[in-house]
């Protein structure tokens, strides 16, 4: 660090950490739970209530900073700042994945207090685990820099291989978190190598620079090379075939709750990170849309993620078939839809990042949902296996009625969410495919890319309905076991609050489908604001001096 | 306050409102209570849309969007409502003669175990109405169409457990589907024809320059939804039936709202239909041949009630003559849309009176409508009798007096006008112009035919009324008195001043389609008048001779004249015709899709569903646990993508 950074650091504190709080306060927050369990009057209680409380508290600064109120520090005209002297960026992406990271955090936190997982023995350590690993997706979601992006999914990870083994006691659990550290070691040596070839190649880690020589020089393979290794590290975290094996086996393992985390927040970060890379490889993070680093790229990179998205999509969707198991049906059911979140980032358009984006929200509610749902039945039945569940309707209507919301939003029936965020990430390939193909653009290659991924991603939604519909089936249609064996069919002792909360999440579904206009203006915003200079030409690439 | 184009998502919403906490509260909560949320509402919706038709008249044209629902290239599909004159008509008429509807019921409905549930239904549609003449483009119109569509199949089949009820409704439902099939194929062409768009107001100027065969074909299709819904010849035998339903959803849905979506659909479209004069022939001669059928067919009903519904068929044939006569080569569309829905307006007063009316009766009655089993009942139920005289006085066309005089008058004269030497396909015109003159003296006929059955002639009640054959209850005859004066005066006051017409001209025609309208004024024909007055006279006083003065004669004349009697009172045999023709091919065509669908579909579904499965079972193994393996296949992952991206 030369003194010049150092002067840099310091002269702008003053305006960065304003931009930093929703993670600071994330810090306090953990010091703040650690903290009072020395005192002897303090230690018995739940630490949930202080998680839940600073974590809401960061969602509203954040929300604050999203709508240019007091935390906001940006200048008038400008877009986007970059923190720590180019270490972190901020900007509207940066505000709006926060916002969905705490927004998780805060239903996620709810969820464990009903649930009771951790107890208040545990729940200090836990929820500093929950906090920590957020704070760590919030720095994956806002890296500018090689090292701060092998920061963040170690910041992240560590604390999920905690959190994946936090059932003490229990075989399966510890079992999990041992194969999810081996594995999340072995990716992260990986990345780790990328970046070094990438930094040992350019001489930098700082990512503008990065894309700039990246642009400015023919491709070599040294540079592929450690391409390859850094997506494969996010290809880990986001449980990308062939790089998955950890998932299925840490969600069968882990409780509920954990699952649900791992599945949503560590997914929505890796996404946001791989959209990053994308949007700044592809030249569509400069102020202005260059297309010539767009031409020299996306031939490279348009393949891969094709071939990557295309191969996790149906092969979660294929594996998901012969699962009994819930939460393991749901692992594979992740991995798809990660798969099908990738689809819209292999179009490498602005239109396709800001359907994830959109897509990423929704899933939070469907996929958070369906997991809650799996948290309260084991409470109550002490299961999680499907065959278990026969007839469930009789006795746990809410429950079961509103898992049918989050499962067939999940499969993309309208008028649920899930529709909403699959039709959009359809239109941006079709967009792509049709713009690619155009003269002005001359792609026909990859515009035939984009038609095969809309084929793919029409087959294998098809093709996640059997496996949805089957839970339901069973919980509906078949008679429940105490009918068959003439004993009593008595509802199950759920307590209303767990009904609420399903509810909720349910009729946030399905409000979001039917009014999806707001949310995917946001996306939009999210995406735009971020290049305002370039958003007249529609987020699709154009030719050089070409219309659109 | 009425400016602000906010107020108008009150109109639907509020309906909307009571029917869902109707369906929610009133089973448990509210029992016989139910009515309040759906009689505040509608009434409130009332209010309001009042309130719009003065500020409308005073120059307001309102358009509101709330938000863009999808928006796919370049379509861009938003919930939006629109309020001009036609709508402003629309929704005063469906307000109003809901609101008195939903009153009368609840001394109809009375103590009926299913009562929330009628109400719940009644808001819905109200709702599912008024969005519909709200709606501001083709797919909110279609939603909407659809949504009047189901409310009509839930309360035909009002009481469900009745085999015959359950069957109307399911009958109603299906023809009007065959119709909006045709509507949704003709929306479709609208956006690859006049589109790429589908707001009323970047695809209605564009008809005018659309080629004549594709235009043609648009209307056609159109007008094929309003076939459906408006029960006309072929598609007009569901509606008999669905009078099953209760005597205030005859009413409603039936006669005064539901049923005229499809006039209201060709008066909106009278921008593209105004210039398809081939179009404006096939609808105006549907129109006409529909109205004489009907007439005939009511001539022999015994059923009160479908004697009523078998007038509102004949009926909504007059307004499709009108609309159809509206030919842009004589500048008729203007008075040809005004007289229709002239029509449309007075027809939903008189012919929901004449409903409830029979509502009243049927009421007293014990269930029986039958005009073979009651009689003489004018002493029994004195304002039930006058009111259905003031109704069955509008219905016929009575001279002067009477508000069907003056529209079906206008109707007359339109066709007439587009018959005169030297027009387009003037002849067929003329032709239709004498049919509906007949048609008049028939529907005089056969209206009095059923007055006089119903309240002349020696008491009849039958044994299921019990010995308390009663006047019904001031909640229902309130109803009736208000739209009795409505039937009467609505057509005085308005028809000969011609407020209507003008209202409708300025506010809604001049922006709308103005190279359709005439640069002179239209004004009454006297010989005309005199002529309608005289078949409606003669009708009029052929039924009281038949029917009161020599009540043998009628039954003789049916004795001598067997094969037309039994035509009229089998309905023309069209429902056999109908059954033979198309329900027994589809059925055969059904049966064998069902065995090629079990044994082929099928199959091939099963395949579907298994090879997915099978494949999950190939990917099994791969999944089994050792983190050795795992880490293999990683490494195995990763140097096929080393090998893919660095041997290109």
């Amino acid at each position: 660090m030369t003194p010049r950074t150092l002067i840099n650091l310091t002269d702008n504190m003053s305006r960065d950490l304003p931009a930093f709080l929703p993670e600071l306060v994330l810090c306090g927050a953990i010091v703040l739970m650690l903290l009072f369990r020395l005192f002897a009057r303090f230690d018995q209680k739940h630490m949930g209530w202080v998680a839940l409380v600073l974590t809401v508290y960061a969602l509203i600064v954040s929300i604050v900073q999203w709508q240019g109120g007091i935390y906001d520090p940006r200048p008038v005209d400008v877009k986007s700042l970059e923190l720590f002297s180019g270490m972190l960026v901020y900007d509207n992406l940066t505000i709006f994945l926060r916002m969905f990271l705490l927004a998780f955090a805060v239903l996620l936190i709810w969820l464990c207090l009903m649930t009771g997982i951790p107890d208040r023995e545990d729940s200090a350590d836990f929820f500093c685990l929950v906090l920590g690993a957020t704070l760590g997706m919030s720095i994956m979601a806002s890296a500018n820099h090689l090292l701060m992006i092998f920061m963040g999914v170690e910041m992240a990870s560590l604390p999920s291989y905690a959190l994946a083994g936090f059932l003490k006691g229990r075989r399966q659990s510890s079992e999990a978190a041992l194969k999810y550290v081996v594995y999340g070691g072995g990716a992260a040596g990986i990345m780790l190598y990328g970046i070094s070839l990438l930094a040992g190649r350019f001489g930098t880690g700082y990512l503008p620079d990065v894309a700039a020589f990246m642009a400015a020089n023919p491709l070599d393979p040294l540079v592929l090379l450690g391409t390859l290794f850094v997506l494969i590290g996010v290809g880990f975290k986001l449980a990308a075939v062939p790089f998955h094996f950890w998932c299925p086996d840490v969600f069968e393992g882990a409780s509920a709750e954990v699952a649900a985390f791992l599945s949503v927040a560590s997914k929505g970060a890796a996404l946001a990170m791989l959209a990053r890379i994308v949007l700044g490889l592809g030249g569509l993070a400069e102020p202005q849309f260059d297309p010539q680093v767009w031409e020299r790229v996306a031939p490279y990179l348009v393949p891969v993620l094709a071939v990557f998205a295309a191969v996790t999509v149906t092969f979660g969707n294929l594996a998901a078939y012969t699962q009994t198991n819930l939460k393991r049906l749901l692992a594979y059911s992740t991995i798809a839809h990660a798969g099908f979140m990738m689809l819209g980032l292999a179009t490498m358009t602005r239109d396709g990042v800001s359907a994830v984006l959109v897509y990423l929200i929704v899933y939070l509610f469907m996929n958070l949902g369906a997991f809650a749902v799996v948290a309260f039945l084991r409470n109550v039945t002490g299961s999680e296996d499907m065959r278990d569940f026969r007839g469930l309707i009789h006795r746990a209507p809410v429950l079961v009625v509103t898992l049918a919301v989050f499962l067939l939003s999940l499969l993309g029936l309208p008028p649920l969410a899930g529709f909403a965020a699959k039709f959009q990430i359809f239109s941006a390939l079709f967009d792509a495919g049709r713009n690619y193909g155009s003269p002005g653009v001359g792609q026909p290659g990859l515009s035939g890319v984009m038609y095969a991924l809309l084929v793919i991603g029409g087959l294998n939604t098809v093709l996640s309905l059997f496996y949805y519909l089957k839970p339901l089936k069973i919980m509906i249609l078949d008679k429940p076991l105490e009918e068959v064996e003439d004993r009593p069919c008595e509802p199950l002792p759920i307590p209303w609050l767990p009904n609420l909360y399903a509810g909720f999440l349910a009729f946030v579904i399905l409000a979001v489908g039917i009014f999806w206009g707001p949310l995917a203006n946001a996306g939009g915003e999210a995406v735009n604001r971020f290049h305002a200079a370039s958003a007249e030409t529609g987020g699709v690439p154009v030719a050089r001096g070409g219309q659109p | 306050m009425f400016e602000d184009p906010r107020i108008l998502w009150f109109i639907p919403g509020l309906p909307l409102l009571a029917s869902v906490v109707t369906a929610f509260l009133g089973p448990r909560l509210l029992r016989d209570k139910s009515h309040w949320p759906c009689v505040l509402a509608v009434i409130a919706s009332c209010a309001l849309a009042i309130g719009v038709f003065a500020s409308v008249s005073s120059g307001f044209q309102g358009l509101h969007t709330s938000y863009t629902w999808f928006q796919t290239g370049d379509v861009d599909i938003g919930v939006s409502l629109r309020v001009d004159g036609l709508t402003a008509v629309m929704l005063v008429t469906v307000t109003f003669i809901g609101s008195w509807i939903a009153i009368y019921s609840i001394g109809y409905m009375h103590g009926d175990p299913g009562y929330p549930r009628y109400f719940a239904e009644i808001s819905l549609f109200v709702f599912a109405m008024t969005g519909l003449v709200l709606a501001d483009n083709f797919v909110l119109l279609y939603a909407f169409w659809e949504g009047v569509g189901l409310c009509s199949y839930l309360l035909v089949g009002y009481y469900f457990a009745k085999p015959s009820a359950a069957a109307a409704a399911r009958k109603a439902f299906l023809v009007t589907r065959l119709g909006d099939v045709g509507l949704l194929i003709g929306i479709l062409l609208i956006y690859t024809a006049l589109g790429p768009s589908l707001d009323y107001e970047s695809v209605m100027p564009r008809g005018q320059h659309a080629s004549p065969g594709v235009l043609c074909a648009v209307c056609l299709l159109l007008f094929t939804g309003a076939v459906g819904k408006s029960a006309q010849f072929p598609l007009h035998v569901w509606l008999p039936d669905a009078m099953e339903g209760p005597s205030p959803v005859s009413a409603l849905i039936h006669a005064a709202t539901m049923v005229t979506a499809g006039v209201y659909l060709v008066a909106r479209c009278t921008p593209l239909f105004g210039f398809s004069p081939s179009a404006q022939l096939v609808v105006a001669c549907i129109g006409g041949f529909t109205a004489f059928l009907a007439a005939l067919i009511a001539l022999t009903q015994t059923d009160l009630k479908r004697v009523l519904a078998y007038s509102t068929i004949s009926q909504l044939g007059y307004m499709f003559l009108a609309l159809g006569s509206g030919t842009s080569h004589e500048y008729l569309a203007g008075i040809a849309v005004a007289a229709a829905i002239f029509h449309l307006f007075t027809h939903a007063f008189f012919k929901a009176l004449l409903f409830l009316a029979a509502g009243s009766v049927m009421h007293a009655m014990g269930g029986v409508i039958d005009m073979r089993r009651i009689g003489g009942l004018r002493k029994v139920m004195p304002t039930t009798h006058w009111t259905f005289l003031c109704g069955a006085g509008a219905l016929s066309g009575f001279p002067i007096i009477f508000s069907g005089f003056w529209s079906k008058d206008e109707i007359l004269a339109v066709a007439f006008k587009a018959g005169q030497p030297g027009s387009f396909a003037n002849s067929i015109y003329i032709l239709l112009f004498l049919l509906g003159l007949v048609t008049a003296g028939l529907t005089a006929f056969y209206t009095f035919r059923a007055y006089f059955l119903t309240f002349w002639g020696p008491e009849r009640v039958p044994p299921e009324a019990g010995h308390h054959a009663h006047e019904s209850p001031p909640v229902m005859l309130v109803p009736l008195m208000v739209l009795a004066a409505g039937a009467v005066f609505a057509g005085i006051l308005l028809g000969p001043t011609g407020i209507f017409e003008h209202f409708l001209e300025v506010h809604w025609m001049q922006a709308a389609f103005p190279r359709l309208l005439p640069a002179t004024e239209h004004h009454g024909n006297l010989p005309l008048m005199v002529a309608s007055s005289l078949f409606a006279l003669g009708g009029i006083g052929l039924a009281w001779w038949l029917y009161v003065r020599r009540p043998a004669l009628a039954r003789e004349m049916a004795q001598a004249l067997p094969g037309a009697y039994e035509l009229s009172k089998n309905k023309f045999y069209l429902d056999e015709i109908f059954a033979a023709l198309v329900v027994r091919p589809l059925a055969g065509l059904a049966h064998f899709l069902r065995v090629f669908d079990q044994y082929i579909v099928d199959s091939f579904v099963d395949l579907t569903a298994h090879a997915p499965r099978w494949l999950g079972h190939l990917l099994r193994p791969v999944q089994n646990g050792l983190v050795q393996f795992y880490a293999l296949l990683m490494v195995l992952g990763l140097a096929g993508f080393l090998l893919s991206v660095l041997m290109r």
